[in-house]
Parts: C-alpha cells; sequence; structure tokens
C-alpha cells in the first residue's frame, strides 16, 4: 500500500474509532441522557454562535464601509482570545480524546501532526470563532466586494493562526500536566492568573475618567503594540488593503503568516517529542529515601462514628492536597475584593452593586460560597475513581460515606461563609443582625437542597475526576445542566426574598421565609439519606463501571 | 466436605442482557481452604468473586458466607471478609499510612488500633521507607502490595483476591505468598482467581474451574486429578499419563476446559 493510501486509511479508521465511540456511549440510558444535553447546549452554544456571527458581520461591514477596516481589530481580539481561553474554562462542552493514546500504531508524525490539528478544529471553540470570522469576511466582502479574496486569505490565516496557538498551548499544558507536581503548580498559576483577570474590571473603573497622563501614554502604548500581534495584523492586512495600501497590506499578512509557522514550530517540537517516545514518569521526580514519621493515628469526630470520621478525613486530606481545589474555595473572599475595588473611584459616588446595597454583601458572598461548591458536592464521588469498589466492599452503610462527605462540604460552607462575613464587616462594615440571620437561614435551605440533588446526581451521573488538575475534567452535561437549574431556583428564591424584604423594609421577613422553606429542605435531605444505601446499591453498576475505567 | 462451608452458593446466576455470565454456580468452599478459581478469559470469574463480595448483583441464586445470606446480612458479611477487587480499589492521594488507617476505621476498627495495625502492615510490606509518598505514585506492585494490606488490616475471616500476584515481582510476591500462608495456617480462608496455573498449584489445596459461565469443575487438586485421568483415553496427547508422570494443573485444566490448541497453518501469515 502507498503511503499516501495508508495515511489515508489510517485518518479514515480514527474519524470511524471516534464515530463508533459516540455511537456506542448511546447503548445505556445515560449515553442518550448525555446525548439529550449536548443537544441543549449545542443549541444554546449555536445561538451564541449565531450571535457572534451577527455581530461580526454588522460591525465588520461598518467599519469597512465608513472606510476604517484598522477598527476590525475590535472584533479580531475577542476572537483570539475566546478561542484561546475558551477551551480551557470550558471543560464540560468539550470533548477530550487523547490523541497521544494513537501512538502506539504506525502513525507518521505528519499524520499524528495533522490528527492533532484535526481535534482542535473540532473543538467548539474552533468552530464558534470560525463562524465569527466568516461573518467578519461577509461583512468585509459586503461592504467591498472587491476585498474578498483578499480578506479570505488573511482571516484563513488568522483562523489557522488561532488553530495552531490553541494546539500548542494544550501540546505544552500536557507536558506539564503529565506530572502530578508539575500539573498542581500550573493548576495554581492558573487560578492567580483568573483571578487578576477578574482585577481588570475594577481597575479600569477605578482608574477611568482620571485624567493621568501616563494612562494616555499607556493606551497609545497598547494601540501600538497589538497593532503587531495577530489579531492587529489581520486587522492591519485588511485595512492597507482597503487603502490600496497593498505593500504594507502584504507585509502585515506576511508577519501574521510567519507567526504562525513560529507558533507551529513550537507545535511541531513538542509533538515530535511525544512521537519519539518521550518518558515522563513519576518516579524520576521523587526522592530516594524520606523520614520515617510516627505513628499517625485517624481523626476524631465527636458525635459521629468511625466511619463517618474515616471518611471527612480522607475528604480534608483530598483537597489539603488540590491546590487548584483549594484556590476555587477562596474565591468568595476574593470576589469580595473584586467588588471592593471598584467603587473606591471618587468620580463614581454610585460605585458598585454591594456600594449601594452593602447589606447584600454578605447574602451574596455565601451564596457565592455555596456556588463554588457546586463541583465537589455534584460530583462527589469524581475524585474517589476506583476506591468506589471500596466503599462497595466495606461494611460502612454508604449514608454514613455520604454524611461524611455532606460534612466535609457543610465545614467548608462554614467556614468559607464566616470568612465572607470578617471580610464583609471590613469591607463595607459589619452586617446588621437581620441580614446576618437571614443569610443563615438561606443556607440552612440552600445547603441541604444541593446536598440532596448533589447526592442524587453523584449516583446517577458519576464522572472520574483528578483532583490535581484544573480544567479538561470529563464533566457530565447532565449534571451541569441539573446544579444550574438547581442554582438558578435558589438563586431566584433568594432574590425574590430579599427583594420583599427590602420592599417592606424588614429583612427579617427573608429570614422567616428561609427557615420556612429550610423546614422542607431538611427534611428532604433525610428522606434521600435514608434511602440512598438502596439508590446506591441499585446503581452500584454504573458508578463502579463508570469511576473504575481507565 | 462436613463442617459448614465458608462460602457456598446455590444456583448463582448473572446475566447482562441475553449474555449468561454466570450461569447457576453452585460453590462450597470449606473453613480453612485455600481455594483457586479458575477459568479462562470471560468465563465469569470476576463477575462470581464480585458478586461473592458485594460489589455487584446477582441475577438469581443464593450466597451464603460464614453462615449468613449475603443479601440479607450484607454489613455484617463484609465485617469478616476482605476484598482485593479487579481494580485494587485505592485511594491515589492518600499516603499508604493514611489509606489503611481509613480502611481499618471503615471497617470499625479504632484510630489507635487502625493505625498501629497500618504502620505494622506497611512495614511488613516494605512500603514505610517513604511515609509521605501518595498511593498515587506507587508503582503498580507497590500498589498491589498495598490493596492486600488494605484487605487484611481487620484481620478477615476469608479473603477474596482477585489476581493478587497481576504485576507483581517475585520479590514482593514471595512477601505475599508467606502472609498468605500464614493466614491459612491461622485458620482464615482464601478464595483467589489467578492466571498463573503455578502459583494456584503451589498454593491452593482446592480449585474450582468455571468455563462459559457454568462450572465445570471443582474439588481438590487430587480429585480433579482423578477425574481427568480418568476421563482420558489411554495414550493421551500430551503424554504425562503414558511416563507416568503427575498431571499438572495446567493440563488439567486445558483437559477440563477444552482448549485444544490451533494449528499455526490458521494464521500462515505470522512471520
Amino acid at each position: 500500500m502507498s503511503s499516501t493510501l495508508h495515511r489515508r486509511s489510517q485518518l479514515t479508521a480514527i474519524a470511524n474509532l471516534r464515530w463508533r465511540m459516540f455511537v456506542n456511549g448511546l447503548r445505556s440510558k445515560r449515553g442518550k441522557m448525555e446525548l439529550v444535553s449536548r443537544i441543549v447546549v449545542t443549541a444554546a452554544f449555536t445561538l451564541g454562535g449565531l450571535g457572534g456571527f451577527a455581530i461580526a458581520t454588522g460591525s465588520s461591514w461598518y467599519f469597512v464601509s465608513q472606510g476604517k477596516a484598522e477598527f476590525l481589530a475590535i472584533l479580531l481580539w475577542p476572537i483570539f482570545f475566546f478561542w484561546q481561553v475558551f477551551p480551557v474554562m470550558s471543560t464540560a462542552f468539550t470533548n477530550n480524546p487523547d490523541s497521544s493514546d494513537l501512538l502506539r500504531f504506525p502513525l507518521t508524525y505528519r499524520s499524528y501532526f495533522l490528527i492533532r490539528l484535526a481535534y482542535g478544529f473540532c473543538d467548539p471553540a474552533s468552530a464558534l470563532g470560525s463562524l465569527s470570522i466568516f461573518g467578519i469576511l461577509l461583512g468585509v466582502s459586503v461592504a467591498r466586494p472587491l476585498l474578498f479574496p483578499w480578506a479570505l486569505l488573511v482571516l484563513l490565516t488568522f483562523a489557522l493562526f488561532n488553530l495552531v496557538v490553541m494546539q500548542t498551548v494544550f501540546a505544552w499544558l500536557e507536558r506539564w500536566l503529565a506530572q502530578r507536581r508539575t500539573r498542581e503548580i500550573l493548576g495554581v498559576v492558573f487560578i492567580l492568573f483568573m483571578l487578576s483577570f477578574q482585577l481588570i474590571g475594577p481597575m479600569m473603573q477605578r482608574f477611568e475618567k482620571k485624567p493621568r497622563p501616563e494612562f494616555s501614554r499607556a493606551a497609545h502604548i497598547v494601540t501600538q503594540v497589538q497593532a503587531v500581534l495577530p489579531p492587529g495584523l489581520a486587522a492591519d492586512a485588511i485595512a492597507r488593503a482597503s487603502h490600496s495600501e497593498y505593500v504594507v497590506g502584504f507585509t502585515s499578512l506576511l508577519f501574521l503568516a510567519t507567526l504562525t509557522m513560529a507558533v507551529g514550530c513550537l507545535l511541531h517540537l513538542r509533538l515530535r517529542a511525544q512521537f519519539r517516545g518521550e518518558n515522563l514518569s513519576e518516579a524520576a521526580a521523587r526522592p530516594a529515601v524520606e523520614h520515617v514519621q510516627g505513628l499517625q493515628v485517624g481523626w476524631n469526630l465527636p458525635g459521629f462514628s468511625q466511619a463517618v470520621a474515616a471518611v471527612f478525613e480522607k475528604e480534608v486530606r483530598y483537597l489539603a492536597r488540590s491546590g487548584p481545589m483549594l484556590l476555587t474555595l477562596i474565591m468568595p473572599i476574593f470576589m469580595l475584593l473584586v467588588f471592593r475595588l471598584g467603587p473606591m473611584n471618587p468620580m463614581r459616588p454610585q460605585g458598585s452593586f454591594f456600594n449601594r446595597a452593602p447589606d447584600m454583601a454578605f447574602p451574596g458572598a455565601a451564596a457565592y460560597a455555596l456556588l463554588v461548591l457546586t463541583n465537589l458536592v455534584y460530583n462527589s464521588f469524581g475524585g474517589d475513581s476506583g476506591g468506589i469498589q471500596f466503599f462497595y466492599a466495606s461494611p460502612a452503610h454508604f449514608r454514613q460515606i455520604v454524611v461524611g462527605k455532606n460534612l466535609t462540604h457543610a465545614s467548608i460552607l462554614v467556614a468559607n461563609t464566616a470568612l465572607a462575613w470578617i471580610a464583609v464587616a471590613y469591607f463595607y462594615g459589619a452586617p446588621r443582625p437581620a441580614v446576618s440571620f437571614a443569610t443563615v437561614a438561606g443556607l440552612l435551605f440552600a445547603a441541604p437542597l444541593n446536598f440532596t440533588v448533589g447526592n442524587l446526581l453523584s449516583i446517577y451521573a458519576p464522572r472520574k475526576r483528578d483532583f490535581a488538575t484544573f480544567g479538561r475534567q470529563n464533566v457530565s452535561q447532565t449534571t451541569v445542566l441539573a446544579s444550574l437549574g438547581v442554582q438558578i431556583v435558589i438563586i431566584g428564591i433568594g432574590v425574590a426574598a430579599f427583594v420583599i424584604a427590602r420592599l417592606y423594609h424588614d429583612l427579617w421577613i427573608a429570614a422567616f421565609v428561609f427557615l420556612a422553606l429550610a423546614a422542607i429542605s431538611i427534611p428532604m435531605y433525610l428522606m434521600v439519606l435514608r434511602r440512598i444505601d438502596s439508590i446506591a446499591l441499585q446503581r452500584r453498576e454504573t458508578l463502579v463501571a463508570e469511576l473504575c475505567r481507565a | 466436605m462436613d463442617s459448614a462451608p465458608t462460602i457456598s452458593t446455590q444456583g448463582l446466576t448473572r446475566r447482562f442482557g441475553d449474555l449468561v455470565a454466570v450461569d447457576g454456580v453452585d460453590l462450597r468452599v470449606a473453613p480453612g481452604q485455600f481455594f483457586g478459581f479458575l477459568g479462562p478469559n470471560g468465563a465469569g470469574k470476576s463477575t462470581t468473586i464480585k458478586m461473592l463480595t458485594g460489589l455487584l448483583a446477582s441475577s438469581s441464586g443464593s450466597i451464603e458466607i460464614l453462615g449468613l445470606d449475603l443479601n440479607s446480612h450484607p454489613v455484617e458479611v463484609k465485617r469478616q471478609i476482605g476484598v482485593v477487587p479487579e481494580g485494587m480499589a485505592l485511594f491515589g492521594r492518600l499516603t499508604g499510612a493514611e489509606f489503611l488507617s481509613f480502611v481499618g476505621r471503615m471497617y470499625g476498627l479504632d484510630r489507635d488500633t487502625a493505625a498501629k495495625r497500618a504502620a505494622e502492615l506497611l512495614e511488613f510490606m516494605q512500603l514505610a521507607d517513604q511515609p509521605k509518598k501518595l498511593v498515587t505514585d506507587y508503582s503498580h506492585g507497590m500498589q498491589k502490595k498495598l490493596a492486600m494490606a488494605a484487605a487484611v488490616i481487620h484481620g478477615p475471616k476469608v479473603l477474596f483476591l482477585d489476581e493478587p500476584f497481576e504485576g507483581v515481582d517475585a520479590i514482593a510476591a514471595g512477601t505475599l505468598k508467606s502472609m498468605l500462608q500464614g493466614m491459612i495456617a491461622r485458620g482464615a480462608t482464601i478464595f483467589l482467581t489467578s492466571h498463573v496455573l503455578e502459583i494456584v498449584e503451589r498454593l491452593c489445596s482446592h480449585v474450582a474451574i468455571i468455563h462459559q459461565g457454568r462450572l465445570v469443575a471443582q474439588g481438590s487438586l487430587e480429585e480433579l486429578r482423578a477425574g481427568v485421568e480418568a476421563q482420558t483415553p489411554a495414550g493421551s496427547d500430551d503424554g504425562a499419563q503414558a511416563s507416568g508422570e503427575k498431571l499438572t494443573l495446567e493440563q488439567i485444566f486445558l483437559r477440563i476446559v477444552g482448549g485444544a490448541r490451533r494449528t499455526e497453518q490458521e494464521l500462515s501469515w505470522l512471520g
């Protein structure tokens, strides 16, 4: 068989493999539920994508027809950021095929490189990004039909650049994620980066309208710098052509193509190393001998059985060893800081929402504290992986295991809420007793409701997860949609209760509403807890099969 | 067999849709036996061991362990058994000591006893020199030893082991075998599945063979050997009987499950 035919046959086999995996996934009820969820999510993405397409088409038409094609950079920068950031952030909505698994087959390096690019092209970010770029092409072509071939060439190069950058980022991330230690460091760095990102808005608000010459200079420099970066280059290439400055426009395109090649070289370096079979074993990074410790006695939880205490200790140890998870849990305090930074600007007397309604800062932070627990509560066995077999083989009742896990979640919630109270007191003044009481009552209603649904979904739609990794986790879309629904209901009820209470100028009303709701949600939690052993027993095969898969 | 069996099943059956993975299995394992459960790939060994340990529900039939029905007394049964399942059931982000202490407490040991036994077991399994190392960073063999330690920390009366020696080096295998033989000497019962027939032959006093979901043989090695020899005509293919040598377990196994090897001609394209 010739090498071209051989390569074609391999690529067809891989496409067929992906298709069969998808079709075979539909055999189970859970697979069918996932398909329904995926259709809902795809419909939402399609709507968003069409929105982006419409904005891109309209705006680009306007810019070009007004002779301001260089403003296309305003559209291309968000596309670039979306294309690169979305795949990392939206782990629930992406497929995570491990293409390096294919290396055991006699693939040529060229085929492997192409497969990696093809996988990238199938990512939702690529589809949505491409749709927006197509919108720009359409807008430019309608405004100036003669620009079509040139814009097509420039925008295709820009799309290829985005695709190559995305795959390069993931190829290098894979390298760093291959070892637990580097994985955790990367997770922490990533979260710190995302947290810093949150500060941009408040900082901009803080300094806006303030006539400072250094900011004007900085803005000028940023404008110049962006012009030599890919989105700026693509915009410049089209703009120059629209002003009949073809040579300069061609130079910009050439520069963009060179950058694409340069990033492609980085991707090549990484993929070549993978192709040659690099060794990233953990053992090499481990010290040979450690000091022997004394006897390690487990924790005691007064009032709880040994099994509950043991599960609680295990959960806390797991979380304490997960840098990404720990950082996620401090988010509520950080968000308060973000909100607080906004209204410091004396030019903005109204400030942020919490500045105008400081009474809502504590309930807001507490609600956020509950929200960040979603990942843990709604997939509480995900981190146990193969350990789930031990739970079934052990003589402990399943409800003891679930109570141990919920106790951990509740402890985090209590700690976060207490810290939030202190932070709110520091930033906005101590919350009034009625606010504090209403917030705690709200949590008494919301936490058991979350735990109830979370416990059921943890058993009905489990997904294996790695606590050491941030992003690219395989998440059940059924769980994502269900948890989203529960959070919307809880937040809706919470907001309604506080709005009514504020209308009557008596926040104790909200407290009593929440207490009444807690009187329903707590017995509901206990009722489900009583039945959790039989539910877990019924679902043991699915749970074990899902969490023990390699 | 006079004494009440430690493990007994009656008509144990498990269906997966149309497939009958385990079909009416009647097992009897007496106290103190080192029992080998053998079968070709896909015969139903792991499915049976999962049902015996409560990891999988049976479609029909009954399971009694230590005289207790598994379905009606699951917790009492589980308290007295130890399991090393197929996937080892470890918690990767704990250290070895933390994991064993956790397992001990889940089996009802108090904190001090669990910690003391965890330390002893880590020492015995030669896993104590890197106390801060997480289980996820252990090699496969180390994880196997840890899984075995976890299965025995509460001093079970019955031990179920699914392929305990798979991927374990000779030194570790020796450690595990000596521990298992010590348990048998102290009156425990061990139910083991393995594809390594030499190990089963050396360790087990009694054997059962499952084939296509059905139990096709059960008894002591001598009983199985006598049964096979009685059924095999003189001058059979392997020559063991002709030369007067005892049949090995491998020979017994191949004759019972009918594992006639295909000729190389069928794969003539192989280099």
